[in-house]
């Protein structure tokens, strides 16, 4: 039988650490059990435009690398909607960031407009939105464990931004912790 | 062997892209030398293995080109390191010279080619599968070719390490061929390291007068000198005799060059690679490679779901091709449908075996991989009009 697809997107533009985000999370998924798959944007593009890590997670073995129909659509940039609207399931999770992603799509699906870069300003850098918004897809999707993420991050963050990507991480659950919880 | 019948895939463990595989596995491999020049979709192999050879005890060089690097991996493998180098279709077709040599020389070494768009420069950060035909006949002359082409992470990493193992095995150069998705995606794995031993160099042994640096023995594979071991070599790329030194004696050369080949179907068993998947009952059976493979794989899934009985086959090992297993994996098909991305290459020796009745392409080369829908329809096509 196909093994069970969830995909997920980190939108937005080079320089965000979207990669970083996918790597991370593919790696505590995987310390749960799961397999995951990750592409992404080989262009110049990774210097500034529209760039993207995609995950396809799965129970057993992922068939198919690469992204159908995502499930989950973060977007930390405006540029990243146009290339990724089409493939996006009709009732997927989307999480946007107000500032950098202000216009979203009309329609009637599951869409979390939080301040996700504003948060990670506040928190002292714009660098941890990636992270902030790791935290809030999280608390929302509850794809994976708290402690796993926590774990990859101690283990993977420079020593110098290993207090602020904790924080931000913590920012982000605490963003969506209103909004996971009207939705339940 | 069917790796249907191999073990089910263990717990992930982390991230790693492909060419980060395959640098992990040519270590594994005993690989102690590499040269190359940098060229995308191929670089990281580079980029891992300038770290991990140095620490392993080996080298890395970056050679001032292409065609310089192949020599440079000839050179160190006649020296006695296992040694590989890694490209993409430009620099593959600069290596076609010396690749040659390495065949007609019977030099072991790896050479990995990681497809991406063509003719020429051609699409950089684009996967294609156009390099089929010149990983068989890409030098000129007759000679044979073993050309690996794994599908996933995990079995880049595998079948870099059996490539190691064939090209110690069968004195000859093994290409590793795979395309930029399967490249440079990146999927959760856990290695485990080889547990068998690895295949060594067989060195001459015996008195040093007597020694003819192309005599062999039943096996078809001629002992090689280590260097320093006193023994006196010739090497050529002209066709030679057993001493080494030129021929043009019809016997010899015939003698010579039929044992380039026979020595490879005397290794059949260890060279030949394949999965076939619910093939048995299958109305279609898709044969791909790479990524196209797993879009089959996934397309399959879709058919069945819809009744559609189609099957997978996949050659991992891509020359010598599978002959046999693909017949007998198509023998109750009523199509033959091949996903491929290039204008028919695979296709054109699926048709060879299989006649062209039966036998239907779905070719794109716009640098976008083909995806799971589309086989599906065009398999769910074939299944009604069969």
């Amino acid at each position: 039988m196909a093994a069970t697809r969830f995909e997920v997107r980190f939108g937005g533009t080079g320089g965000q650490g979207l990669l970083l985000s996918g790597k991370m999370l593919a790696d505590a998924l995987a310390s749960e059990g799961k397999n995951v798959a990750q592409s992404q944007t080989y262009e110049p593009t990774s210097r500034g435009g529209f760039c993207n890590a995609d995950l396809v997670i799965a129970n057993g073995e992922v068939d198919y690398p690469l992204p159908i129909a995502f499930d989950c659509l973060v977007l930390l940039d405006q540029l990243a909607i146009k290339p990724s609207w089409s493939r996006t399931k009709p009732n997927a999770l989307v999480i946007a960031d107000t500032r950098n992603c202000p216009d979203l799509p009309a329609g009637d699906y599951p869409c979390h407009h939080l301040p996700l870069s504003r948060t990670a300003i506040e928190l002292g850098s714009e660098r941890v939105t990636n992270i902030v918004a790791l935290g809030a897809l999280l608390e929302l999707s509850g794809i994976c464990k708290r402690a796993s993420i926590e774990r990859v991050l101690r283990a993977s963050s420079p020593r110098s931004f290993l207090d602020l990507n904790l924080d931000a991480l913590a920012a982000g659950y605490a963003l969506a912790a209103p909004v996971a919880a009207a939705a339940s | 062997m069917n790796v249907v019948d191999k073990a089910r895939v263990k717990p992930a463990a982390k991230l790693l892209s492909g060419n980060n595989a395959c640098a992990l596995g040519a270590v594994a491999a005993g690989c102690r030398f590499f040269a190359g020049y940098p060229i995308t979709p191929s670089s990281e192999i580079a980029e891992r293995l300038v770290t991990l050879l140095p620490q392993a005890g080996g080298v890395f060089i970056q050679m001032e080109d292409e065609i310089s690097a192949m020599a440079a991996v000839v050179g160190a493998s006649m020296g006695g390191a296992k040694a590989m180098t890694a490209t993409s279709g430009p620099g593959f077709s600069l290596k076609q010279e010396n690749i040659g040599y390495a065949a007609g020389a019977e030099i072991p070494c790896v050479i990995v080619n990681v497809m991406r768009g063509g003719p020429s420069t051609g699409m950089p950060t684009r996967p294609s599968q156009a390099d089929v035909m010149q990983t068989r006949f890409g030098s000129h002359g007759d000679y044979p070719m073993i050309v690996l082409a794994p599908a996933s992470v995990r079995e880049i990493y595998s079948e870099t390490i059996r490539a190691f193992d064939l090209a110690e095995t069968c004195r000859t150069p093994v290409i590793l061929l795979y395309d930029q998705v399967i490249a440079q995606s990146s999927e959760t794995v856990a290695l485990e390291p080889p547990t068998t031993p690895r295949a060594e160099r067989k060195w001459a042994t015996g008195p040093r007068e007597e020694f003819k640096p192309f005599a062999v023995g039943p096996d078809g594979i001629p002992a090689m000198a280590k260097p320093g071991a006193g023994y006196r070599v010739h090497t050529t790329g002209l066709t030679h005799s057993e001493t080494g030194f030129p021929s043009q004696d019809p016997e010899t050369v015939n003698r010579n060059l039929g044992r380039l080949f026979s020595k490879l179907e005397r290794h059949r068993e260890q060279i030949d690679s394949w999965e076939a998947v619910q093939c048995d009952d299958a109305d279609v059976v898709i044969v791909a490679i790479g990524i196209s493979s797993r879009a089959a794989r996934r397309a399959v899934e879709i058919c069945r779901a819809s009744g559609v009985r189609a099957g997978l086959f996949r050659p991992i090992t891509l020359w010598p091709f599978p002959e046999a297993p693909l017949c007998a994996a198509t023998k109750n098909a009523r199509a033959v449908l091949v996903p491929e991305l290039s204008i028919g290459q695979l296709r054109l020796e699926v048709e060879r075996l299989l006649g062209r009745d039966k036998v239907e392409g779905l070719h794109q080369f716009s640098g976008e991989p083909i995806t799971p829908a589309q086989i599906a329809a065009r398999a769910t096509a074939l299944a009604s009009e069969a």
